[in-house]
């Protein structure tokens, strides 16, 4: 009987002109953005790995040179393409994905897309998430808004009814006779999807990610289920199908716009971060100043000259058994990398808690639920952003000591000229990143998946509420 | 097979249908006439339990239709002034729908054409979308639905109305057939002339009451009209 039922809404549907045109419209826009998607991730994981193995070759054929040049001299470090990136570009257009690392400073990253961008083009881009989260809610609304106010102003529904058919037979075949229409667009992009991700792993080496895959797969059709059943519970209670697709739409932006857009403002309000301008600044005060404004460079040289001519017991600098520019440089860089894991530990915090804020609103909105799930598993949400950063930064302390510490052994004192072997740069091992493994990131997620489990749950008791009540 | 038991309901405090006592016998063709809101639409409506009765209670072989909404509507057909079909479909596709969500699935496409054929429908006109028929055409693809769902009750809420004469004539006939195998027939309706033809009983409602019944076979043509204005009058 579902079957029946699911089999005749398939067929009407696709019947109808109207709802093809809009159906095709939307699954092509799926397709296209998942190709593009997968054409910039692709290009993007080039060019890194061209500029990784550049940045390694500059870094190997210095020669023989000055240690401390060298570490102005720095390397870059990339962001690893995640395997499922092109589905979901996250927050990688914002943070950027690759970072100069160098002597004295922890850097911020470089190549943000959406920096370069005007607003407008910023707009235009389209991913397979935007699609996914924004334009297929609003297909499913157009589809599914008439589905029971439609039949009731068309006087079907009295004669469905009068048949004997239990409003809940009938909402379940509506929601399988939808789902057929839906797989039409979806089962296409779930195998494209798949395809590129199995090319991607081809070409990066990286293993096809089935699980990862099949839960974000899993999560983006829990996600629209829910406007499934909010829509097939609207149009059962609605008085005409005019008010089911008012009453939808006013659904779909403040799921899909409005609350994700006063959550982030809020969240901004709550957890305030300064500017990019403020926060470089502060970072240079406290690194010659000190962190209490007490202990200001000067002083700490001073005393740094003390300690280590008493540690050795002798009373002149050109005695130590080091030489002692390596170690005021290298107490310069701990100095300056307590200032940073304070001050970008901080800024951190505060965007984990916006986050923090964004989460706990899909509360309200499903659409973030589904959001900050799909960035998640794309590898492109910020925790994942900071996991790359703190692996960055770690592989530039590594490096600033390997040659801090050439220094310390092997220059004389006062031998500005002293110019480090062409082997010390092998010392430093090439940088390697390390993603988060699934289930690490699903704990993380483990509170949007409750939620969006929730509004999935929420939803199909709602329609079953409201069909069981459904206007004749 | 159909029993309204002190049937009462009321909408805002207003009376639609005040009390109604009423049993349809297998076999029988009772018409409801009376003028305008009379509440011979909620009649019809509380047997199909779409509105809930204010007091009393309809049953349909003996089942409580509040109590049993779905036991109670596999023995009945409903035809509506307008018989509702999707407009994207055939005719045949609708006919195929509607009985096999009856619980009739079993039937060949041969069979949705014998039901056709029965109800005067041309087998050509049965692959074309409904939205192309008339009113007649679609009134007899309710008759085929209630055919194929094998039906025995029929709830008619002013089936032959806006049909030409010759349409409303054959309508009739296919009552006749229905009801000569036992179906029980409630059917609102306007037309005096239909009523006495094909109706076994006639009842007059006004204000929601039951006022007057009698038996169309002790009647001429005149004297229903005659009987039916004087009770419009007073
Ligand atoms: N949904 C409703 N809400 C409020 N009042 C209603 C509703 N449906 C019917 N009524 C009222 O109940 C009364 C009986 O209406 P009903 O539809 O049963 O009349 P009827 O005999 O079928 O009339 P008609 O010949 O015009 O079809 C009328 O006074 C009508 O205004
Ligand atoms: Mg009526």
């Amino acid at each position: 009987m579902i079957y029946k039922i699911a089999h005749k809404e398939f067929i009407e549907t696709l019947r109808d002109r109207r709802f093809f045109v809009a159906a095709l419209i939307v699954g092509g826009l799926l397709l296209v953005s998942l190709a593009l998607g997968w054409q910039h991730s692709r290009q993007i994981e080039r060019q890194h790995e061209a500029a990784a193995e550049m940045t390694r070759k500059q870094w190997l054929s210095q020669g023989e040179k000055a240690p401390h040049s060298a570490a102005h001299y720095g390397v870059y470090a990339f962001k690893p393409q995640m395997p499922l990136a092109f589905v979901d570009r996250g927050v990688e257009a914002y943070t950027g994905v690759a970072v100069w690392l160098e002597a004295h400073k922890q850097n911020d990253f470089r190549y943000r897309s959406a920096a370069d961008q005007t607003a407008l083009a910023r707009f235009g881009e389209l991913t397979a998430a935007t699609v996914l989260q924004i334009l297929l809610p609003l297909l499913i609304i157009l589809l599914a808004f008439n589905a029971f106010a439609g039949e009731r102003e068309s006087g079907t529904l009295r004669q469905v009814l009068s048949l004997g058919v239990s409003a809940k037979n009938l909402a379940f075949g509506k929601v399988l006779g939808l789902t057929g229409v839906l797989a039409l667009l979806l089962v296409p992009a779930v195998l494209i999807g798949a395809v590129a991700l199995m090319l991607n792993g081809d070409e990066a080496g990286e293993p096809f990610n089935a699980a990862r895959f099949a839960l974000l797969v899993i999560g983006y059709l829990l996600y629209l289920s829910v406007f499934v059943f909010v829509s097939l519970a609207v149009s059962a209670r609605a008085s005409s199908s005019r008010f089911a697709l008012l009453v939808l739409l006013g659904f779909w932006i403040t799921s899909c716009l409005i609350v994700p857009r006063a959550a982030t403002d809020i969240a901004r309000r709550i957890y305030p971060t300064a500017s990019a301008l403020e926060f470089a600044a502060q970072m240079e005060n406290d690194i010659k100043n000190g962190t209490d404004g007490h202990n200001p460079s000067d002083k700490r040289l001073a005393d740094l000259k003390n300690e280590a001519m008493q540690q050795y017991g002798v009373s002149r600098l050109e005695d130590l058994p080091v030489n002692f520019d390596g170690i005021a440089l290298q107490a310069g860089e701990d100095f300056g990398n307590q200032v940073f894991d304070e001050h970008y530990g901080n800024l951190w915090n505060q965007f984990e808690r916006q986050d923090k804020v964004r989460q706990l609103a899909a509360v309200l909105a499903p659409q973030l639920a589904a959001s900050s799930l799909s960035r998640g598993l794309a590898g492109t949400d910020f925790a994942q952003h900071r996991d790359f950063a703190i692996a960055a930064e770690n592989h530039r302390r590594l490096l600033i000591r390997t040659i801090n510490e050439d220094t310390m052994k092997n220059a004389r004192y006062g031998d500005t000229k002293y110019v480090a072997s062409a082997n010390l740069w092998e010392k430093v091992p090439e940088f390697q990143y390390a993603a988060p493994e699934t289930a690490a990131i699903l704990k993380k997620q483990s509170g949007g998946i409750l939620v969006l489990f929730g509004w999935f749950v929420v939803s199909i008791l709602l329609m079953i509420w409201a069909t069981a009540r459904m206007r004749v | 097979m159909l029993k309204a038991i002190n049937l009462t309901k009321n909408y805002n405090g207003a009376t639609a249908l005040d009390d109604l006592n009423l049993n349809i016998n297998a076999g029988e063709v009772f018409c409801l006439l009376g003028a305008n809101g009379a509440g011979k639409t909620t009649t019809i409506n509380l047997f199909l339990d779409f509105i809930a009765p204010d007091g009393g209670k309809a049953l349909i072989k003996g089942f409580d239709v509040a109590e049993q909404p779905l036991e109670t509507k596999k023995y009945l057909a409903y035809i509506p002034e307008q018989v509702n079909l999707y407009k994207n479909l055939s005719g045949l596709e609708n006919l195929e729908y509607f009985s096999a969500l009856a619980g009739q699935d079993r039937y060949t496409k041969e069979d949705l054409l014998g039901f056709f054929d029965e109800v005067g429908l041309r087998r050509e006109a049965a692959e074309n979308r409904v939205s192309t028929y008339s009113k007649g055409m679609r009134q007899k693809v309710g008759i085929a639905i209630a055919l194929a769902k094998r039906a025995e009750a029929l709830l008619l809420d002013e089936p032959t109305s806006g049909l030409d004469p010759k349409a409303s004539n054959e309508f009739s006939e296919l009552l006749k057939k229905l009801s000569g195998r036992g179906c029980a027939v409630l059917m609102a309706t306007h037309d005096l002339f239909r009523a006495k033809e094909s109706g076994t009983r006639v009842g007059i409602m006004r204000h929601g009451r039951l006022i007057t019944e009698l038996s169309t076979d002790e009647i001429g043509h005149a004297d229903l009209e005659r009987i039916y204005l004087e009770n419009m009058r007073n």
